[in-house]
C-alpha cells in the first residue's frame, strides 16, 4: 500500500528523466546504426554495425591508442583526486581558527565549469605566456618556455593534472561529510583499544564511511569518461592524438565531421563500458553491502 | 535551519522576479514582416557590425523585423545543420565553403538565379564571386560576401633589429626563419599554425614549391596525379619539416589561430601567415608601425597558389518570405554596405566598385592583398569542397601533419597516408 | 615530552598541508584575475608581471558593453534558480520515496536507473533533443531548456536525497501519523525541517550544474536576448582566436554566482551531507 504512494512520489523524477534524457538516448542511439551524416542526409538509412566497424578500423585515428588515452586518463585522475581529496577532508575534519573561510576558498573549483577550468589551464601551461613557464624561467630550471601542451606525453600530465585539480574539491566535500559522520564514540572504542592514527583510520573511519567511497568513485569514474570538456579546450585530443579519449573524439566527429553516426556510435561504446564496468564493480564492492 | 529556509525562499524569490521580468517575448503582432537571420562567422565584434545593419535596414523597410541568431563560432555550423534538417523557418543564412555543399545536398538552399538576373549589382560583382556563388552544381546559391585570402605578415621592427631582409620567395622564407631562430633563446621565425583546420595555411604554403596545381582541384597536379606524389611534393614536404624544426618554436605544433597571433605580437614568430581579417585582431594590441604586409612569398614554381576562403549569404528553402529576404541580401550585401561591413571587420570585400573608389583595400596593410589579387605570379586554386571526404580532411591532415613534424611517421608515408586518402 | 614534541610536529605537517592546498586551489584563480586586469599589450609580455603597471577595467568593460553581457546573466541566474529550485523539490519527493520505497529488488532497479543516467554522454542526445523539441516548437524556449536541466541534475540529486532520508528514522513519520497527519504532511511537517541542510545540499548541486551548461543551451536557445553565461563566454572563441583579456573577465564574473551559492551553501552542504552523504 504504502509504495504505491510512494512510486507515485517518485512520477515527476521519473517522468523528467524518462522524457528529457532515456527518450533522447533511445533516438540517439538508434543514429548509431544509420549513415547520419550531416553532409548528406537524403539517403537515411540502416546500416546496421558499419558505424562500429569504421570506428574501430579507422586507419587515420587508431580507436585502441583513444581506448588507451581513456584508460590513462581515467586511473590518474581518479586515484589522484581521490586521495588528494581525502587527505583535505582528513585535514578539515578537526575545526581550526578560519576553517569556515578556508573550506570555502579551497573548494571553489567544484563551483567551475569544465570549460572555464580548461581555458583557465591552458593560459596558464600556455607555451608563450603561462605561469608555469614563467616560474621554471625564474627559477633557471629551464632556458625557454616548454610547450606542456605541444609534447605528446606532458599533454597528457598537464591535461590530467588539471583534471585532479578540478576532482578533489569533489571527493574533499563528500568525504568530508562522511567523515564527520562517523560516532565520536568509534574513535574512543578504538584508542581504548589501542589503536594508533593509521590504524584508526583503516579499521575504523575506512570501513564506516566506505558507501560514500564507493558512490563517490563510481560516479566520478562516469564523470570523468563522460566529460570532455576540460581536454577539449586546452588541447581537443592532440597533438598527435596524445589526449584524445572516447569523449573528445565524440565531440570531433560530431562538431568537426558532421558524422552524427559515428558520433552516436561513440556514445553507445562509452556508455556500454561504463555500464560494464558499474556492473562488475558494484559486484565486486557491494557483496557486503546490503542494497543497490 | 532558519537560515536555510530563508536561503530557500529568498532564492525562489529571485527567481520568480526575474522570471516575471523576462517573460518569453511575444511574437511581433504588428503585422510586420519576421525575417530570421542566422550568422555563423560569430565574433562578439562582428554580430555588433550586423546588428547595427540590421537596425539601419529595418528603418529603412518599417514593415520588416530581422531576427539575428548568433551562436557561438565553434557550435554556430551545427547548430545551423539541425536547424535546416528538422526544417525549421529560416530566411537568411550565412554560408561558407565548409558548408556549402552540405547544405546542397540537403535540399536547404533556394537557387537564387531568378534573383540575380535582375540584380543591378550583378555587373560590378567580381567575377571571382560570381564563380564562388556558383561553385556547387554550377548553381548560385549563396551570394558571396567576403573573401579570405592569405598574405604574409611581418614584423619589420624586428627584422630590421637583426639586419635580415622581408623575403619575397619561400626559400628566403624559410632560410629567414632558421636564421631569426638562431638569434636568440626565445626568437624563432615562422609563426606556424598546428591545430584547427591546418591545410589551409600549410599546404598553401606548399603549393608554390610543388607547382603545376590543378586550379579546380588543388590537391591533383594538372596531370591528375595527387599533388605531393612526386619529387617536388616530396621536397616540399620535407622542407616544411625543415622549417618547423629549424625555424618555429616546438610549441607550435598545438599553436591555433589565437597562439599564431600572440606569437605574433609578441614577436617571438615575425612572420605569420593569415586572413586579412588578422588586421583588426591585432589592433590595439600591436602598433601598426611594428608590421607590414606583403605577399606570400612565391615559390620555387615562380608561383603562389592561393585560395578563396569564404563567406555568402543564402536564402533557405524554408522560408516563407524569400522575395523579402533577397531584398535584405541584396541590401546588406550591395556595394555600400558590403564595404562598411568589411571595413569594421577586416575581409577582402566582393565589389570592383569598392576596390576603385575607395583607396581603403588598396592601401596600407591591404595594399599586399590588393596586390596579389592581380599579380602575375598569382593562380587561384580550390580545395576540393566537393568531395564527401573534405569534411573529415581537417582532423585527418592534423594529425598526420603532427605526426610527421615530431618525427613519429615519415614523410613518405605521410605522403601516401594523404594520397590513399583522397583515393589517388 | 616526546608525545609532545610529535604532536607539535603533527601541527606543523597539518598547517603545511593545508598552506599547500590552499596555493594550489587560489593561484589559477589568481592568475585569471590578474590577467583581467591587464592592458591588452601586458598580457602578452614574456618574463610574465605578476600585478599590471597600470591595473586597468577595460577587460571588464568590453565584456559588458559589446556582448550584452548582463542580459545573459539575468537569463543564466533565472533559469538556474527555477531549475535547481524545481529538481530540488522533485527530488526531495522521489528522495524521500525511494529511502522509504520497501521493495528491495525494485529499490535496486531504480537506483541503478538513476547512476546510469550519468553515463548518457550529452552528445549522443543534442541531436535527438533538438529534433523532438523542434517538432513540438520548443525550441528557443527558456522554459523547455529548463526542463531539460531538471531532469540532467535530478536523478543524482536524488541519490543525494534519498541518503539523507536513509538517516532520518522512519519513526519520525509514524510519530506524525499517529498524531493523524497523512504521509504527504509528515513529509511536509516532520521531515523536511529536518533535512533543510540536505535541501540545501542538492539545490547547489543542482544550481552549479546548471549554471555552468553551455552546449545543451546551445542547441535549444536561437535568440541572443536568451542565451546564458557559458554560451556568452564561449562566443568570445571565434575564427580569430580567444581575447584572453574579456575572457577572463567574463570567467570572473561568470563565477561571482557560483561563488555565492556555494560560498553561503558549502556550511548547508557539508551539514547536510553529514546527515545523509552520497552512499548507498
Amino acid at each position: 500500500m504504502r509504495n504505491k504512494w510512494y512510486l507515485l512520489m517518485m512520477v515527476p523524477a521519473f517522468l523528467f528523466i524518462l522524457a528529457f534524457l532515456y527518450i533522447p538516448l533511445v533516438r540517439g542511439v538508434v543514429m548509431a546504426f544509420q549513415n547520419y551524416n550531416m553532409f548528406d542526409l537524403t539517403n537515411l538509412h540502416f546500416i546496421g554495425l558499419d558505424n562500429f566497424k569504421a570506428i574501430i578500423t579507422d586507419p587515420y585515428t587508431d580507436f585502441w591508442q583513444i581506448m588507451w588515452n581513456t584508460l590513462i586518463w581515467l586511473v590518474f585522475s581518479l586515484i589522484f583526486q581521490f586521495l588528494l581529496g581525502f587527505t583535505l577532508a582528513l585535514l578539515l575534519k578537526k575545526p581550526f581558527m578560519g576553517r569556515g573561510i578556508y573550506s570555502g576558498l579551497v573548494f571553489y573549483a567544484w563551483a567551475l565549469s569544465g570549460f572555464a577550468i580548461g581555458l583557465i589551464w591552458s593560459w596558464l601551461f600556455n607555451g608563450q605566456f603561462g605561469l608555469f613557464n614563467d616560474f621554471l624561467v625564474r627559477l633557471g630550471l629551464i632556458d625557454t618556455p616548454i610547450g606542456f601542451l605541444s609534447t605528446p606525453g606532458l599533454a597528457m600530465v598537464s591535461v590530467i593534472i588539471t583534471n585532479i585539480w578540478y576532482g578533489v574539491p569533489f571527493f574533499g566535500i563528500m568525504l568530508l561529510a562522511a567523515l564527520q559522520s562517523v560516532p565520536n564514540e568509534l574513535y574512543e572504542a578504538s584508542v581504548l583499544d589501542g589503536c594508533g592514527a593509521v590504524k584508526q583510520l583503516f579499521y575504523v573511519t575506512i570501513p564506516y564511511i566506505k558507501p560514500t567511497i564507493i558512490s563517490t568513485i563510481l560516479l566520478r569514474t562516469m564523470w570523468i569518461v563522460n566529460y570532455p570538456d576540460i581536454i577539449y579546450a586546452m588541447t581537443n585530443g592532440g597533438p598527435v592524438n596524445s589526449t584524445n579519449i572516447l569523449a573528445t573524439q565524440m565531440i570531433n566527429e560530431v562538431f568537426k565531421q558532421y558524422d552524427y553516426g559515428q558520433g552516436s556510435a561513440f556514445g553507445v561504446i562509452i556508455m556500454l563500458i561504463l555500464f560494464i564496468y558499474s556492473v562488475i564493480y558494484l559486484k565486486l564492492t557491494r557483496s557486503s553491502e546490503a542494497d543497490i | 535551519m532558519k537560515k536555510a529556509t530563508a536561503l530557500l525562499v529568498a532564492l525562489l524569490a529571485a527567481a520568480l522576479l526575474f522570471a516575471g521580468g523576462s517573460g518569453e517575448s511575444a511574437a511581433s503582432d504588428s503585422g510586420k514582416i519576421q525575417l530570421t537571420f542566422f550568422e555563423t562567422m560569430t565574433s562578439p565584434g562582428r554580430t555588433q557590425v550586423l546588428q547595427d545593419l540590421i537596425a539601419e535596414y529595418e528603418s529603412l523597410n518599417p514593415n520588416i523585423e530581422i531576427e539575428l541568431i548568433s551562436p557561438p563560432y565553434e557550435q554556430a555550423d551545427n547548430r545551423l545543420s539541425m536547424m535546416l534538417n528538422s526544417n525549421q523557418e529560416l530566411d537568411v543564412i550565412e554560408v561558407r565553403d565548409y558548408t556549402q555543399k552540405q547544405f546542397v545536398n540537403n535540399g536547404k538552399l533556394l537557387d537564387l538565379t531568378p534573383y540575380l538576373e535582375n540584380w543591378e549589382e550583378s555587373d560590378d560583382f567580381l567575377p571571382v564571386a560570381h564563380e564562388i556563388a556558383r561553385n556547387v552544381d554550377d548553381t548560385p546559391y549563396i551570394l558571396t560576401s567576403c573573401l579570405y585570402v592569405k598574405a604574409l605578415l611581418v614584423r619589420t621592427d624586428i627584422l630590421e633589429q637583426y639586419g635580415i631582409e622581408i623575403p619575397t620567395t619561400m626559400d628566403e622564407m624559410y632560410e629567414a626563419s632558421k636564421e631569426l631562430s638562431q638569434k636568440a633563446p626565445n626568437q624563432f621565425g615562422y609563426a606556424l599554425r598546428g591545430k584547427s583546420n591546418t591545410f589551409k595555411i600549410s599546404d598553401v604554403l606548399m603549393f608554390g614549391n610543388v607547382g603545376n596545381i590543378d586550379t579546380e582541384n588543388c590537391y591533383q597536379t594538372t596531370d591528375g596525379k595527387y599533388w605531393l606524389d612526386n619529387e617536388n611534393g616530396k621536397k616540399a614536404m620535407e622542407q616544411y619539416v625543415d622549417l618547423f624544426k629549424n625555424g618555429c618554436p616546438p610549441d607550435s605544433i598545438n599553436w591555433g589561430f589565437n597562439e599564431q597571433i600572440n606569437g605574433f605580437i609578441s614577436g617571438t614568430t615575425p612572420f605569420l601567415v593569415q586572413d586579412p581579417d588578422v588586421i583588426g585582431s591585432l589592433e590595439g594590441q600591436l602598433d601598426p608601425d611594428c608590421y607590414t604586409v606583403v605577399p606570400l612569398p612565391v615559390g620555387t614554381s615562380g608561383y603562389r597558389y592561393l585560395d578563396y576562403g569564404y563567406n555568402g549569404f543564402a536564402i533557405s528553402t524554408t522560408s516563407k518570405h524569400p522575395d523579402e529576404a533577397w531584398d535584405f541580401i541584396a541590401w546588406l550585401n550591395g556595394a555600400e554596405k558590403n564595404a562598411e561591413f568589411c571595413k569594421a571587420y577586416g575581409p577582402l570585400p566582393v565589389f570592383q566598385s569598392i576596390y576603385d573608389n575607395d583607396d581603403y583595400f588598396s592601401s596600407d596593410k591591404y595594399q599586399a592583398w590588393a596586390d596579389e589579387l592581380v599579380a602575375e605570379d598569382t593562380i587561384f586554386v580550390k580545395f576540393p569542397i566537393d568531395s564527401e571526404k573534405y569534411p573529415a580532411w581537417a582532423q585527418i591532415q592534423e594529425q598526420g601533419m603532427q605526426a610527421m613534424l615530431m618525427g613519429n611517421v615519415s614523410v613518405e608515408d605521410t605522403i601516401n597516408t594523404f594520397k590513399e586518402y583522397w583515393g589517388y | 615530552m616526546i608525545n609532545r614534541k610529535k604532536k607539535i610536529a603533527a601541527k606543523i605537517a597539518r598547517f603545511i598541508l593545508l598552506a599547500i592546498f590552499l596555493i594550489a586551489a587560489i593561484l589559477p584563480l589568481f592568475w585569471i584575475f590578474v590577467t583581467s586586469i591587464k592592458d591588452g599589450t601586458e598580457i602578452y609580455t614574456f618574463p610574465l608581471k605578476y600585478w599590471p603597471d597600470k591595473p586597468s577595467l577595460n577587460s571588464y568593460r568590453e565584456l559588458f558593453s559589446f556582448s550584452d553581457f548582463g542580459t545573459y546573466f539575468r537569463n543564466s541566474l533565472v533559469i538556474s534558480l527555477s531549475a535547481a529550485f524545481g529538481a530540488m523539490v522533485i527530488s526531495i519527493l522521489s528522495g524521500f520515496a525511494l529511502s522509504r520505497f520497501t521493495n528491495k529488488r525494485a529499490k535496486g532497479a531504480i537506483e541503478l536507473g538513476m547512476y546510469f543516467t550519468q553515463t548518457i554522454p550529452t552528445f549522443i542526445i543534442m541531436v535527438p533533443i533538438f529534433t523532438i523539441f523542434s517538432s513540438l516548437g520548443w525550441i528557443n524556449s527558456r522554459i523547455a531548456l529548463g526542463f531539460v536541466y531538471v531532469a540532467t541534475v535530478v536523478a543524482f540529486c536524488t541519490i543525494m536525497g534519498k541518503s539523507f532520508f536513509d538517516r532520518i528514522p522512519a519513526s519520525l513519520e509514524e510519530a506524525a501519523k499517529i498524531d493523524g497527519c497523512n504521509l504527504f504532511q509528515a513529509l511536509v511537517k516532520v521531515i523536511l525541517p529536518v533535512t533543510l541542510p540536505g535541501m540545501a545540499a542538492i539545490f547547489c548541486f543542482a544550481f552549479i550544474n546548471i549554471w555552468n551548461e553551455l552546449f545543451i543551451a546551445v542547441t535549444v536557445l536561437s535568440s541572443s536576448s536568451k542565451m546564458t553565461v557559458p554560451v556568452a563566454l564561449n562566443s568570445f572563441i571565434s575564427k580569430t582566436g580567444i581575447s584572453w583579456g574579456v575572457m577572463s573577465a567574463g570567467i570572473i564574473v561568470a563565477l561571482l554566482p557560483t561563488m555565492i551559492v556555494f560560498g553561503i551553501g558549502q556550511k548547508y552542504i557539508v551539514a547536510g551531507l553529514t546527515d545523509g552523504g552520497v552512499k548507498g
